[in-house]
């Protein structure tokens, strides 16, 4: 793709994607591609800690779980809307990426790795036990009172698209922001040296920090936005060892590190686990997450950099000197 | 407190502590040599329980008998993995080996899903139902097996670690693969041993468990994050380190399951394992390797 068709692309694909409810009726097939926008926004947040930052967390699932709760259960006990009880939500899961964050962050490798997944296990412990304040194992049910835009309910998937692609534009715009702002280039410090970007007056442990709360905050408004669009939660669906791993993996196969990275991840991962559901789900459970480790570990041993590297040599070259790609 | 029940529990979970231990020798086994933690050792347990199962299904040998040509199994499986797959990323950053080894565990489970379905299976076998009387006490023949079989295995790997040639050679490399190098010794010959009999170690705690446990692909997830837990606890890459940890665990999840809650007894593990990050990352056995 030359620069003149590069430029072209992107209001394309945004005048595409717009479109697709226009022609797309089906509720699952818009379900598909709800899932693609949330898991691509969850991607570009976890991509600043783990990406820009390289904090491998697989605990992502907290903050999922903290926004889903709580604007459900808000819901449920005060009958207060989601607006505001989303928003308690994202700001709950930003104290506890502080409370995870400070111990956590004095770790490195794998142990930060472990660390994170404990995390997670300790909190789907939890909303497992107090069953009578979470329903515990048998979840939460969301009941529908027909169209309420105020409870974020609605009878068309269209509405939930449109939310979700607009919570994935929104961050998108943060993350592009963030990465040519002083933020961003004290996360690449970080992520190639964390002694000499310390030595060199960078305070490593406020950047990992401001960086892991945001991304807290958006992985806690997907949690939300999740709940009201499939109206049901339950422990081990928004607060699992797998969620954390997939929001990671999305961002692993896309690209780690890179803008469009976690998109073209969530678009591939979501697309073939779904596909291979529909298709052979019925006649072999396990083929869609079979698929889905094979991906990850090709993806590992022969495209390190992700699938977004096979796209390098379309790009004008101005993208690389960012050193975006890193 | 009732006396014989406190006993009674300490003593289930010693037992179940020693497959525990088992598990987490293999995993700080690999890690102290090639520095890479092994995310799919859990199913590496659950392989060794399938290739029981299988065993005992089919070919009538019953999973005792069995377990030198599980071991055996497992080796040739872990000689490949290492082979085909891990050799792949040695000298690439951590996250590498991470991703890697997820990937296989999600691979590993859900090729056994479509290969056997998600019923649970299990291995009758005579030896199931006997148990030592002791006072008050009840010792499950299972489950005094699989301990007795753990320890002697741990106590075998510690005296090759220390006593042979190749031993020596695995903690030379575990110390500095350079300085092996110029020893003459073969690091990635190293870290293939290493990898393989840290794969036979979890596999044959599968065997030890299929008297006492459901078959299952998701099986190993249980084993996963237990052995982390009782690898950091013990220190990672030490040896004595994991077997103690084993029992620690082993103990402290029958404790508090029966005595406060049977669904936070995962919680106590895992708040021990975050208190001993960050007080004591190096473990019990710290310093041992770094």
């Amino acid at each position: 793709m030359n620069p003149k068709a590069a430029k072209f692309f992107l209001p394309a694909l945004i005048v595409v994607v717009l479109a697709v409810p226009l022609v797309v009726t089906v509720p699952y097939y818009l379900h598909i591609m709800i899932m693609v926008f949330l898991f691509a926004t969850m991607g570009l947040g976890w991509n600043l800690i783990g990406g820009y930052g390289a904090q491998l967390s697989l605990g992502h699932s907290v903050f999922f779980a903290i926004g889903a709760y709580t604007a459900v259960l808000f819901v449920v006990y005060k009958r207060l809307t989601p607006l505001v009880g989303g928003v308690v939500g994202m700001a709950l899961a930003v104290v506890a990426a502080v409370i995870i964050g400070l111990p956590c962050f004095r770790l490195r490798g794998p142990y930060f790795s472990l660390a994170t997944i404990a995390s997670g296990e300790i909190t789907r412990t939890l909303l497992l036990h107090f069953k009578d304040f979470t329903a515990g194992a048998n979840g939460v049910p969301l009941p529908f009172h027909g169209n309420d835009p105020l409870f974020l309910q609605f009878r068309s998937k269209a509405a939930y698209y449109y939310l979700a692609l607009l919570l994935l534009g929104a961050v998108f715009m943060i993350v592009r922001t963030m990465e040519h702002a002083k933020i961003g280039r004290y996360l690449a410090a970080v992520r190639e040296d964390q002694d000499a970007a310390e030595s060199l007056g960078v305070k490593t442990a406020w950047v990992k920090m401001a960086a892991f709360m945001l991304s807290a905050a958006i992985v806690a408004a997907c949690g939300v936005l999740y709940a009201f669009t499939v109206g049901y939660i339950d422990p081990d669906g928004v607060a699992s060892v797998n969620l954390s791993i997939e929001i990671a993996v999305v961002v692993i196969v896309g690209g780690i590190g890179t803008l469009w990275g976690p998109i073209l991840g969530a678009a591939v991962i979501v697309l073939l686990t779904e596909l291979t559901n529909m298709y052979l789900g019925a006649v072999r459970g396990g083929a869609s997450l079979f698929l889905y480790g094979i991906l990850l570990i090709t993806v590992i041993i022969l495209k390190p950099n992700g699938l977004i590297s096979l796209f390098d040599r379309f790009w004008p070259k101005k993208q690389v000197a960012h050193g975006t790609t890193a | 407190m009732n006396l014989t029940i406190f006993l009674q529990t300490t003593l289930n979970g010693l037992m179940v502590g020693g497959v525990y231990a088992l598990v987490a020798v293999g995993l700080t086994l690999i890690f102290g040599v090639m520095k890479i933690v092994n995310f799919a050792q859990g199913e590496f347990v659950m392989l060794g329980m399938y290739v029981s199962w299988m065993l005992a299904t089919y070919a009538h040998i019953a999973p005792y008998p069995g377990l030198v040509l599980v071991g055996i199994v497992m080796f040739a499986i872990g000689y490949l993995v290492f082979k085909f797959l891990i050799i792949r990323v040695i000298g690439k950053p951590d996250e590498s080996f991470i991703l890697l080894t997820l990937g296989l565990s999600i691979v590993l489970q859900n090729l056994i899903l479509m290969i056997f379905g998600a019923e649970y299976l299990s291995v009758s076998t005579p030896i199931k139902d006997a148990a030592l009387h002791l006072g008050g006490l009840t010792l499950s023949a299972p489950r005094m097996i699989a301990f007795l079989v753990a320890l002697l295995l741990v106590v075998a790997l510690t005296i090759l670690l220390n006593k042979t040639d190749l031993g020596r050679a695995m903690r030379a490399t575990a110390e500095s693969r350079e300085v092996a190098t110029l020893l003459g010794i073969n690091p990635v010959k190293c870290f293939t041993i290493a990898f393989a009999i840290g794969i036979v170690l979890a596999g044959t705690a599968g065997v030890l468990l299929t008297p006492m446990f459901y078959v299952f692909p998701g099986v190993g997830t249980l084993f996963n994050l237990t052995a982390f837990v009782v690898v950091v606890l013990g220190g990672m890459g030490s040896v004595p380190g994991a077997l103690l940890g084993g029992l620690i665990i082993g103990i402290v999840e029958a404790l508090s399951s029966t005595y406060i809650s049977l669904d936070l007894s995962q919680l106590f593990t895992f708040l021990i394992f975050l208190a001993v990050l960050f007080i004591r990352p190096s473990g019990l056995f710290g310093g041992a390797t770094k």
